[in-house]
């Protein structure tokens, strides 16, 4: 007995070598993972060939519902930024339904902070994360060529080379993309009723408003974990890591050491960098840590075309204090900047030590989660950790 | 300084001459406080709070979907704008007359995947973007307009 399981993992570790890629971690996930676990490559396997540094990818099943059609669809960001699945149309080749709102079809204007936007309808979709059994999920599809898009919606990306990924799943604090601002407003410049090419404003109940897929688990659903290793100061070419759904749900993702810090209702904790507090995020989906400098001498920024991120003459090390939104939770921290350029004239592709330069919010981004274990606890549910919405590490 | 102002007012006249019917599109940066109307209407918006610092004067035109303030110099014209809310709201008519030299250079600026940030910087003003899902923010302003001893930092 017990030896012919060692022939199976022997076989399976065979298996394994011989896909021959060097990375060290590069199928070792993919293997062992309970129900509540996905792989997350970031660079590395998941993600498109030619991804932008430090891109957490994973993979989604999703299938028309009620049925056993389904596909499953990797180059997906990891955002924790934001909430629901997006997939654009291009990547997605089975049909989902509709959803509508009276006799018009649902459709979203999603923005983002870099002023990018994504238009398309809302359609609800079988969604399979890992292993965990399938849930009915309204989730964008984008197509900047539905109905007609709205003037904030103009320049909404075409296709996934345009973005940079086939999809992004948001996993962030929140149960919907927007909430009951959209459900009590018509006019709250995210969600469009549309009837043939024309669309207007339209107040989206809570169902049928873009979902947080986590939100909907039967059993794993207050929030997520993202665990990914640490890289040596010079970067990794790519890395592999576990998404892990549920908090203190399961044996395998009870909370251990872990700080919650309670959000406030934009999802923001606070950071004091320099004795300055700013609101801030703790977001999977930005690829550096974004701030403003103690002093444009210690981090001055690179030449252009990168003067968006920092290129100090050495690496230099900084120290931060994060607070929940309420001031009861607080923690040191320090992180450190290398300088950008030098860093990417390596062949790797995931760095701890890049950032650029920000005003009004400090932005979390990717480096941050290297060698960390982040928890999103999502709104309105609990754990050992507290009442989401919060961030927990 | 001045001169720059005086051509600018002169431009507003040519401006508001040309597009004077055209009520929904007319735009604020730049110009006189009287756009704010127009600002207003085009945003759906209303009109809230007047507050008054440093000299200048904050106007707040507020949607369901994005509140706006509008920063007007002691001479009456906007020299800032700053937004936060669900949404970026539509810049054109809240960027005037400088809303096609913004376009141009938005055309290029290169797209930066896995930012939360955006600046574009023109001969005339800088516009900025920043934030997440369900707050997004920004502002926007003209350096030449902006009043002697009043910081960029104020524009938030």
């Amino acid at each position: 007995m017990k030896s012919s399981n060692k022939l199976i993992l022997l076989a399976i570790f065979t298996l394994m070598t011989g896909c021959g890629s060097g990375s060290s971690g590069d199928s070792g996930g993919s293997v062992a993972l309970a129900n509540n676990m996905l792989s997350i490559t970031v660079n590395g396997s998941l993600c498109s060939g030619n991804s932008y540094l430090n891109k957490p990818c994973v993979s989604v099943t999703v299938c028309t519902p009620g049925t056993s059609a389904c596909q499953t669809i990797s180059d997906i960001l990891l955002d924790t930024g934001s909430s629901g699945l997006r997939i654009f149309k291009q990547a997605l080749n089975v049909p989902l339904t509709q959803v509508v709102v009276g006799t018009g079809l649902i459709a979203e204007c999603t923005q983002y902070g870099d002023g990018s936007s994504e238009w398309g309808p809302i359609q609800t979709a079988s969604v399979i994360l890992g292993n965990e059994p399938a849930v009915q999920v309204p989730i964008q599809v984008v197509d900047a060529t539905f109905a007609t898009a709205p003037v904030t919606c103009q320049n909404a990306d075409q296709n996934p080379a345009a973005a940079g990924y086939n999809g992004i799943l948001g996993i962030g604090v929140f149960n919907q993309d927007c909430g009951l601002a959209c459900a009590n407003s018509a006019a709250n410049g995210m969600y469009y009723s549309c009837s043939g090419s024309s669309c207007v404003g339209a107040a989206v109940a809570l169902s049928s408003q873009a979902q947080n897929p986590v939100s909907l688990l039967p059993w794993d659903n207050n929030g997520a974990i993202v665990q990914l290793p640490s890289v040596p100061p010079g970067g990794s070419p790519s890395i592999n890591g576990t998404l892990v759904l549920g908090i203190g749900t399961q044996s395998d993702n009870v909370p251990s050491g872990v700080t919650g810090y309670a959000t406030n209702q934009f999802g923001e904790i606070a950071t004091i960098l320099n004795g300055i507090s700013y609101s801030s995020i703790i977001d999977s989906g930005s690829n550096g840590l974004f701030f403003t400098p103690p002093s444009t001498s210690l981090l001055p920024n690179c030449p252009s075309p990168d003067s968006d991120w920092f290129c100090p003459s050495s690496t230099t090390t900084l120290s931060a204090s994060n607070m929940g939104a309420s001031g009861s939770q607080r923690g040191v921290l320090s992180f450190q900047i290398g300088n950008f350029n030098d860093l990417i004239s390596s062949s790797n592709n995931v760095f701890a030590d890049v950032g650029g330069s920000s005003t009004g919010q400090l932005d979390w981004g990717l480096p941050f989660y290297l060698g960390r274990n982040v928890y999103v606890g999502i709104e309105g549910k609990g754990s050992s950790l507290g009442s989401g919405p919060y961030w927990g590490y | 300084m001045k001169k720059r102002f005086y051509a600018l007012l002169i431009g507003l006249g040519i401006y508001v001459t040309a597009f004077a019917s055209v009520q929904s599109a007319q735009a604020a940066l730049g110009e006189s406080a009287d756009s704010i109307t127009s600002d207003r209407l085009s945003l759906s918006a209303v009109q809230g709070v007047t507050t008054t610092l440093n000299g200048y004067t904050i106007h707040t035109i507020e949607s369901d979907a994005t509140k706006v303030r509008e920063y007007i110099s002691p001479n009456g014209v906007v020299f800032g704008i700053a937004w936060n809310g669900l949404i970026h709201p539509d810049l054109t008519p809240l960027l005037g007359s400088y809303a096609g030299e913004y376009q141009e250079a938005l055309r290029q600026t290169p797209r930066k995947p896995g930012r939360r940030r955006l600046q574009v910087k023109t001969d005339h003003i800088v516009v900025e973007k920043w934030g997440h899902m369900r707050n997004l923010q920004g502002r926007a302003y003209a350096p030449a307009l902006i009043p002697p001893g009043v910081s960029i930092d104020e524009i938030k």
